[in-house]
This record gives C-alpha cells, structure tokens and sequence, in this order.
C-alpha cells in the first residue's frame, strides 16, 4: 500500500515521530520540565496545550505548488508514569505501563551502564527531580523559541484562571503546575529550561548549520523508515529492514519496518501488536520516548585520537571514521574505504543536499512577493520565474534522494571481517543492518531478523559550544529515541550493543564513542585486511569515556486523541 | 427478517469519513471530541460552602433521551480492522467511518425522522463531516434517506427488549421502551420493598403492599424510570 495517509493517521501521531524537525529548518530547541501538584489544574493545562501540539500532517499536506511547507515552530509533550498518576489516570490503565517507563529510567542506571561520572547523583538536578511532563519546542530561530515558550507559560496561568471560574478548584487554589529548574549551562546550574541548537559552521564569513555533533560527526543521516512514511520522511534504502541478499542498493533488498515497532497500535515485526495499555484509544498512535542529556568530552576525544593516530600510525581522520564506521562528513566507510573517495562523494552530496535547500528558500521568498505584488504584468513574471524554480526544486529534490542513497544504503555484507568498517564501529553495533549474519547466510528468517526488533528513531540537537580542548564545559548532544518497547530496543541496545561486545564476537569491548569506560579505560579492535601485506589489526587500549550521562527521562508520547483524553479526564479502560 | 425482531430493530449504520474539514482539521478527531463533548455534564453543582469546597459535578448525561423509543445507542470511530495476527494478511480499511448503532422500538422510517426532529443540532454536529451528509440541507426526510444509503443489515444484534413469553415463538414482541422502563422502575422498589419489609407480620406486611402498589402504580404509565437516566437516586419520573 503506498497511501501512507491510511496506514498512520497523521493528524493524530505526535509530529517528531514520524519528523526530524531540525531537518526542516528548526534548528533551535527548548526542552522543559513540568512538574503537577493539582490534577484538574494539569488536566485544563493539557486541554489548552493540546491544540498547540505539532503533528506530521504537514507532510501529507502539500500546498497548491506541491511543496511541502514545514513549520517554523513546534511543540510536543510526553509525560512520566508519576505524571499519567498525577493527571488521574485509572490505575487499571496505569497497571499496563511496562515496568522499565513505572520505575524511571534512574532505577535502570545499572542496566544502561550509567555509573561512574554518568551515575545519577552526578546528573543535572533537573533530572533527579519528580519530572511530570516534557515539553519540547523546535524552532527556526531563538526568537519563536522564546514566544512559544511565553505562550505555553501563559497557557499554564491562564488553565488556573479558567479552573477557578469553572469551580473545579478553590479560588484561593496556587499554581498546580511548576517549570522545574536545575537545568545546567555554562552560565546557570539551575535554569528552568535546556536549550540546543545545531553547530554551525563558518564558510566564507557566512554561520552554515550542519548537522554535526561536537566531536565533529554528521548525524541522523540513516533513521528507520517504516510503514506508513511517505519517501519525504525517511529513506527505505538502508533505513527499512533487509529482506535479502541483493545489492544494498536494489529497493528488493529493503522493506519498511512494521509500524509497530515505533509506534503503538499497530503490527510489530512479531506479527502481533505491541504491549499496550488500555483503552486502545488511549494508548494507539502513541510512543516512548527516551530523553538524554550526553555531555561529550571534546578535548578527552581529539587528545586520544591525535594520540592514538601517532602511536598506532594511523591516520586521524581515518581512526576517527574507524570509531564510527563513516567519515566525519558523513560518508560510510564500507563503501568509501578510502578518504579520497569519501571527500568526492561528500562534495555531491552535500551540494545536492544544499540545491535543494537553496531552491526551496529562493521559492518561498517568491510566492511572499507575489502574494503582495500589485501590478498583474509584474505578477505573472514572478509566478512563471516560479514555475521555472519549481520545476528546477523538483529536479534538485528527486536528485538528492538518489545522491542521500549512496549515504544510507549500504550493508556489511562484502565487509564482514570488518577490514573497512570494524565490527565494534559505533553504527555497526547500534545498528547492525544484517551483519549478526557474520555472513552465514539464511542463518535465521530474513538477514536482519535479529536487528529488526532494535531499531531506534533517534531526535535531537547538541547543546552548548566547546572549543577542541575542553571537557568540563556544558556541551554535548540531546538524543530523544522514540521506540514503542524501552527495554527491548533502547534499553538493549546501550546494554548489549554499545556496553558490551558478545553478539559481535567481542568479548566485553564496548562501543569506541559512547561506551561506558571505566577508569581504566576502554579498548577496541580495528580489523586489518589479511589481504594486504601491511595492513595488521590494530588495538586500541585505554580509551577513554568520550560521552557521560548528564540526564534522562522515560517518557510516554501520547496521542492528539489520548491528549484529548487526558485533559477531558476520560480515560476508561472498563 | 434482517434487522429486525418483532417490534425491537437493531439499526447498524457505517457513514465515511473525510479526512480533514473545510478547515483542514482531523475529522476523526473532531467528532471524537464532538461525541464525548456531548456526554459532558452541561450544569455544574457547587458547594462552596464547605470547608473544602467540594465540587459535585452532575452525572453525564447523552442527548439520546430526547429521541423516543431508543433501548440503546452507541457512536464510535471503525478507523481500521483490526489485525488478526499472523498468518492473516494485514488488510486496511479505504477510510474511516463514523459507525452508529441504534437498538428501538417501531419501525425505521418513523425513528430516524424523530430522531432528526428530537436531535436536529447534534446530528449535524456528529455528521457534519462525513461524505454524502450536507448539514445545510439536510432535512428529516433526507437525513432519514441518508441512514438507509449507509445502513449494513444485520441478522444479529444486542435486543434491548422481547416479551419473554411464548418462548422461541415468531409471534414474541418486544415491549414498548415506556413498558420497559416502567417495569425496570417497578424491579427496583420491588427489590426495596422486599429488603424492608421481609420480616414484618402478615397484617403489616399487607399495608405495606398497599402502600406499594398504590406509590408504584404497576397499571399506570407513571411512575417510571426517565429515558436516558443514569443515576439511581434521581432516576424516578413522576409523570
């Protein structure tokens, strides 16, 4: 079926599900915690923030020139189990809730490897508090960050007022919703919001946003694409599961995802649907999401590889993509083993990808002229000036679709001794693509079939600015991974994938980025290739813990109906 | 005969939904707020009296009282079939459908215009959104016209009332909803009266018999439960 408007309903499912809004312009975030003390107070507050909430519909919506036109800023909620508690929903509906979302992801430090400099006591006190709700802003810029975040302070003095005039709390009644602070940035250990924003990059005296992280990576290039995308959210090529044996770049080697695997209500990759609670009504179109604040330590990250390049005689930007499995600009490093090679495919890729972005600007300042344009001769210029862009946007769009393949659509397959990507690479642990195989093929059901049932949607933006020798300043990246089981895909994944080596026959080696090193530090195999007469494995000892946890959260990322629900209190699971 | 048993009828209606409305809105999400808006107590009881201000508010409360001769009625949204787990095909439904369900006493035609007449605002508020439904012109003839258009036949359905006697017979007729709400009226002080009076002498007990029929009227239309009442304690409607 390809009308995905009739698999997921859109206007229902929480926009970053389905959306990686920083890919749409929002290149700035706020992130805040509420935490209730009234429950009807709570309740009107859901009811008048509902209508704010952002979906996906958006992207189903094209406008009269067929372009997708994204908003320019976003909100979205997610509440804790004691949130669910303190809104009053039934304990019948409540006693659904797995165990891992119940106790708090706190309670489950020892199973995420959180301890040492990432254990809880250590984290921003924000995190340590009661936390109710999460509330998130996307935005363009600083400017509508700020407003919106007025507006939904405003929302909460007003929910009060409305609640007294209605009798649904005494007059005398305070304030039964606090912003909690204790966020933590260079300036503040106690401020009352985090805020994030993507690292820009300085070319030819302009500030360009990227998509990197501090430690200099591009990011979120392959995110899972499941049933029910439309192309523009995702791409199937690497980004859906493997259902054979083909090239990676053959669309009968993938398929989407099942839908029930990221969000609730619909069939899983077990054929069956996800543990849910109920009503259905509640909990269907709904998600988990997990909140993490990551601190990187950018100065630890460059000493040890400027280091580790000199004693292993390898060269950095190399050992970097090695960490990782691709090059810092992004480029995998199983199809481009070679920097040359990797810097050539960059070039076009990112010239596509900046075409399109390009056009698509060029034409809405264009359709903002003829909208106020007066003259009628002047008018029919601009809009066939328009037709000539769109044509061009178009073009530019299906082009960089192809160029994005040669980014995600890869496996290990020809790789399997890891001699280009090492099978202990941070993206070939966090996502296998089939490699579990270590190339018996039909091994089990489907290539992917034990990787298919992990896979994570990952959202967010880094925060802070460091220079490349600092380590104790506040910056790091906000990953939200958004999953419809905790404990089976993001759980597992830090647990078994990235703080341990067994399922890749590497004893207790832990992931080379976000591995969570002890103080005597980590250690890593960079595969050689047998084939060439001087190309020897190499180990990497004493790595340092490069990422530290400073914060988290487990929460639930109800539906536009459950929110209804919620804030009208009628929730009924009878 | 489908859809029919005796004089009770199981109404079962699918109407489609658009999408989106005239202002690109959700409709299943409208309606579902539309549905449970409706059931919300309109009056709220307050006491501020005491000492901590409690609020009491009054049980929900659905238009469907107004429309005479209903047993039972119920709205809900199909928004697709469900999956019936491996190895069945996943199958999905072309659109969304608002379905309706009436169980009643009488004949369709005359329910579905008294239905418009006694419910004329909700109706269009519920169907405003769904393919074939022009609020602006709909009318009881058309709106009747219309449920038929999106009537499926059913042979089985929940029946809100038969005459119990004589068993299995084509002849068994339900009874009337002023007849079953009169008797359910008549089983609750039945119950009362039993629970009070079971230990009295046989003098006594027959003065309270007395006092019994002649409150509860069994020949009489009242005193009888109201339509679409809820709550015990205020349920009774003297006539």
């Amino acid at each position: 079926m390809d009308n995905a408007k009739n698999i997921i309903d859109l206007h229902d499912v929480q926009g970053n599900i389905m959306v990686n809004f920083a890919g749409y312009g929002c290149h700035k975030s706020r992130y805040f915690f509420l935490h209730i003390s009234n429950a009807a107070h709570g309740r009107m507050f859901i009811k008048n923030i509902t209508g704010l909430v952002s979906t996906a519909a958006f992207m189903a919506e094209k406008d009269e020139d067929g372009l997708i036109i994204p908003p320019l800023v976003t909100t979205n909620i997610a509440f804790t189990y004691n949130g669910l508690k303190e809104l009053g929903i039934p304990t019948l509906t409540l006693q659904d809730f797995p165990d891992e979302f119940v106790v708090g992801i706190r309670n489950r430090a020892s199973i995420l490897g959180d301890d040492l400099t990432s254990a809880p006591e250590k984290w921003d006190a924000v995190y340590r508090k009661d936390i109710h709700l999460f509330i998130s802003i996307d935005g363009a810029n600083e400017a509508l960050i700020e407003e919106r975040y007025q507006q939904i302070k405003d929302i909460i003095d007003d929910s009060l007022k409305e609640c007294k005039e209605e009798h649904l709390v005494p007059a005398d009644q305070a304030s039964g919703i606090k912003i909690l602070d204790g966020c933590r940035d260079d300036e503040s250990d106690n401020k009352a919001y985090q805020d994030a924003s993507v690292v820009y990059e300085e070319v030819d005296g302009q500030k360009i946003p990227t998509a990197k992280e501090h430690f200099g990576y591009t990011d979120g290039i392959s995110n899972p694409f499941f049933k029910g995308m439309t192309p523009e959210m995702g791409e199937v090529l690497g980004g859906g599961k493997r259902v054979g044996y083909g090239s990676p770049k053959s669309p009968a080697s993938w398929e989407p995802i099942e839908t029930g695997e990221f969000i609730l209500g619909y069939k899983d990759e077990a054929n069956e649907y996800p543990a849910a609670p109920i009503p259905k009504l509640f909990s269907k179109n709904g998600s988990y999401l997990v909140f993490n604040k990551f601190h990187e330590n950018v100065g630890k990250y460059h000493a040890y590889l400027d280091a580790a390049s000199q004693k292993y005689d390898i060269e950095k930007e190399l050992l970097a993509a090695k960490y990782v499995g691709r090059w810092r600009n992004g480029a995998p490093l199983t199809t481009y083993p070679k920097k040359a090679d990797a810097e050539d495919a960059w070039k076009v890729w990112s010239a596509a990808q900046w075409q399109v972005g390009k056009l698509f600007a060029a034409i809405m300042e264009l359709k903002g002229k003829i909208a106020t344009e007066q003259d009628p001769a002047k008018k029919d210029l601009l809009i066939q000036e328009k037709k000539k862009l769109l044509a061009e946007y178009f073009g530019a769009a299906a082009n960089f679709k192809v160029i994005n393949q040669t980014f995600t659509a890869f496996n290990y397959d020809d790789d399997i001794p890891g001699s280009k990507c090492p099978v202990g690479a941070h993206m070939r642990r966090a996502n296998p693509r089939g490699a579990l195989e270590f190339g018996n093929k039909n091994a089990f059901a489907t290539p992917s079939a034990l990787d298919n049932r992990r896979r994570i949607i990952r959202r967010g933006l880094p925060y802070g600015v460091p220079t490349l020798d600092s380590n104790d300043k506040e910056h790091g990246t906000i990953i939200m991974t958004i999953v419809s089981n905790i404990k089976r895909q993001f759980e597992f994944v830090i647990q078994q994938w990235l703080n341990y080596g067994n399922d890749f026959k590497l004893a207790n080696d832990k992931d080379p980025i976000t591995g969570n090193m002890g103080e005597e530090g980590g250690q890593m195999v960079i595969e050689g290739n047998p084939a060439l007469p001087d190309d020897p494995a190499k180990f990497l000892l004493e790595i340092p813990r490069f990422v530290e946890t400073r914060g988290g959260v487990y929460l639930f990322l109800p539906s536009i109906t459950s929110l209804n629900m919620i804030g009208k209190g009628i929730v009924d699971p009878t | 005969m489908p859809n029919q048993a005796g004089k009770a009828y199981g109404l079962t209606v699918l109407c489609p939904l658009k999408q989106v409305d005239a202002e690109g809105k959700s409709v299943s999400i409208k309606i579902k707020n539309t549905l449970w808006d409706l059931q919300m107590p309109e009056d709220k009881i307050t006491n501020e009296d005491s000492e901590k201000s409690v609020v009491t508010v009054q049980a929900p409360d659905f238009f469907f009282k107004h429309v005479p001769n209903t047993y039972l009625a119920r709205f809900y949204i199909l928004e697709d079939v469900f999956y019936e787990d491996y190895p069945y095909e996943l199958e999905h439904l072309k659109s969304k459908y608002l379905v309706f369900t009436s169980n009643f006493y009488g004949d369709l035609e005359p329910y579905l215009k008294g239905m418009f007449e006694n419910a004329e605002k909700e109706i269009k508020s519920i169907w405003q959104d769904c393919y074939g439904f022009d609020s602006k012109t709909i009318n009881a003839n058309s709106f009747a016209d219309y449920i038929k258009k999106c009537q499926v036949e059913t042979t089985f359905f929940f029946n809100g009332s038969v005459e119990p006697e004589p068993k299995n017979s084509p002849n068994a007729k339900a009874r009337s909803l002023q007849e079953q709400i009169k008797s359910l009226y008549l089983k609750q002080e039945f119950s009362r009266f039993v629970f009070q009076n079971a230990h009295k002498k046989p003098e006594e007990l027959l003065d309270a018999f007395r006092k019994f029929v002649q409150e509860t009227q069994p020949e009489a239309e009242f005193p009888r439960w109201k339509a679409g009442g809820n709550d015990l304690k205020t349920i009774v409607e003297k006539g």
